[in-house]
């Protein structure tokens, strides 16, 4: 584990998922630095570095919804990873779908990986936390 | 069509656009021939108005224009012939019933004639036969419109009923898949209520919240099931053969856990490999052999599963000797949702036995029971033998 705090990116437009995974995190030992985007837009410029953004840290982990508004997570997804400085970012799809169309069209994009959301709370809680522990501890990172 | 006697006495009392005049057009290079072909038409109690023409020009011009009732062709008209007429209606897209009014005619090119399009054909010779000939034509050509109006109306009828039911799949595929995410909020939210608050609050409180989650959480099932549900042949288009044998093996190994809690014993043997998607029979078998192990009675389940060629099908049986069906449930159980026990009892929101009709339907087969209660149920279904291009699977099985 790095010695800094990590940060992780959360695009979500709803609050209360959004509550959700803070809670998850902030109950995991890594301390990751909540970063939050409510719509596309946002997310692409805290991503850029852009406007209200200009003092974002670049994040080690992005868990993205699908369903936003203005730009859809896909879009999002696709700016991103057709970025060279930006494409290394790991982008995990986190959204209620499970339909197949959208499963392959986020690899396609080049999503690292995709979940769907579980129904029940705890394990919706250990889903946030394994994507976590995977990204932040199991996995190499380029950096 | 042959006989050239005095038929106009007998021909069939068919009214053929009453009240109008028929639209005659004759093609025809002989002056008196057409005189005489009209006088015949006169005699033979026509109101009719008529045109004559003899080139390919007019005749072209002539049916664009009056768009005739019918036509009555000489054979030979100098440079071109009657019959090359019926190209020029094909060409205009036209259906004219053309009658060949012709001198010598031998038997062959009579039967050449009709064979590339011509309605009927009748001798110069025998020109008294020329008003049943129209009558009997005409009465065909009727016959056709209405056939071909009824076809139309068949296949548009086919294609609304195609087009609201794939409507009402989208409907049940885009309701199940949104509903999932405002549901996902209320069950995590009343489950860390629950979590965060339960003894805080009052007995009653806590037993509000415990039917909250309890609430949410069923109907998070019941959605999942009812996608499982739609999804039925929405992907099926590719159609990879399914081996039986290797597709209950499967069946068995997701149902593991309670074949071992159950003992159950599920025997099965030379089952046949079958033109349908795998997934979909995995579910089948899969549902039917979850039933005849939940739905057990006081003895170890014992379930065997066989099959018969039927036809163009084959007929399986999964027969079981568990708590059995009464007569009048025979057929609800197949309906989504419907459940005969309480939920204490069995678990499951019924949609298995939906999920195993939907699937043997999409195939064009049928599922039935056979059960007393007490004394086991025998579930039954068919599965075409032969796929759309004709591979039968009897072949193999029956050698």
């Amino acid at each position: 584990m790095s010695p800094t705090k990590p940060d992780i990116l959360l695009v979500d437009d709803s609050p209360s998922d959004l509550d959700l995974m803070r809670e998850a995190l902030g109950a995991s030992p890594y301390q990751s630095r909540i970063n939050t985007a409510l719509d596309g837009e946002e997310a692409i410029a805290w991503l850029h570095r852009g406007g209200a953004h200009s003092g974002a840290a670049r994040p080690a982990l992005v868990i993205l919804d699908l369903n936003l508004p203005r730009k859809n997570g896909r879009v999002v997804l696709a700016d991103f990873k057709t970025d060279p400085g930006l494409r290394s970012i790991p982008i995990v799809i986190f959204t209620t779908s499970q339909s197949r169309k959208d499963i392959l069209d986020c690899y396609a994009l080049g999503a690292n990986c995709y979940v769907s959301k579980p129904g029940s709370l705890d394990d919706f809680r250990k889903t946030v936390q394994s994507i976590e522990h995977f990204w932040l501890q199991i996995a190499c990172l380029p950096s | 069509m042959t006989n050239a006697g005095t038929a106009t006495a007998t021909a069939p009392e068919v009214p053929v656009k009453s009240g109008t005049a028929l639209r005659f057009l004759l093609l025809e290079d002989s002056l008196a021939d057409s005189e005489l072909i009209l006088h015949e038409l006169k005699v033979g109690g026509f109101q009719f108005t008529s045109e004559t023409v003899q080139s390919p020009e007019q005749f072209r011009q002539s049916v664009r224009a009056v768009r005739p009732d019918i036509i009555l062709a000489d054979y030979n008209l100098g440079d071109w012939r009657g019959l090359d007429a019926l190209a020029i209606l094909r060409e205009e897209g036209l259906e004219i019933p053309l009658i060949l009014v012709t001198g010598a005619l031998g038997e062959m090119t009579a039967v050449d004639c009709i064979k590339q399009g011509a309605a009927d054909y009748v001798l110069k010779g025998s020109l008294a036969r020329l008003p049943l000939a129209i009558r009997r034509t005409l009465q065909e050509e009727g016959l056709r419109e209405l056939r071909e109006q009824a076809e139309k109306d068949l296949a548009r009828k086919v294609e609304e009923l195609a087009r609201s039911n794939r409507d009402l799949e989208q409907f049940a595929y885009v309701a199940s898949h949104d509903l999932q995410e405002p549901l996902r909020m209320v069950a995590a939210y009343t489950q860390l209520l629950a979590e965060r608050y339960r003894g805080k609050l009052d007995a009653d409180a806590d037993k509000y919240i415990g039917y909250a989650v309890e609430g949410a959480l069923r109907m998070q099932t019941m959605i999942r099931d009812m996608l499982a549900f739609s999804r039925v042949g929405r992907n099926g288009v590719g159609c990879e053969p399914s081996d039986c044998n290797q597709i209950v093996k499967e069946a068995l190994l997701n149902l593991k856990a309670s074949i071992a809690e159950s003992g159950a014993v599920v025997t099965y043997d030379g089952l046949p490999t079958l033109p349908a998607e795998q997934t979909q029979v995995l579910q089948l078998f899969q549902n039917l052999i979850g039933n005849a192990i939940k739905f057990r009675g006081k003895e170890t389940p014992v379930i065997r599963i066989s099959v018969e060629p039927q036809d163009r099908y084959w007929r399986f049986a999964v027969v079981d000797n568990g708590i059995g069906i009464a007569p009048e449930y025979r057929d609800i159980i197949f309906a989504i949702f419907q459940r005969l026990h309480a939920r204490e009892e069995y678990s499951g929101n019924g949609v298995g036995l939906a999920i195993c009709k939907k699937v043997v339907e999409h195939y064009g087969g049928k599922i039935w029971v056979e059960s007393e209660p007490g004394r086991g149920s025998s579930f039954y279904f068919t599965l075409p033998a032969v796929s759309v291009d004709g591979v039968d699977s009897h072949v193999p099985y029956q050698t």
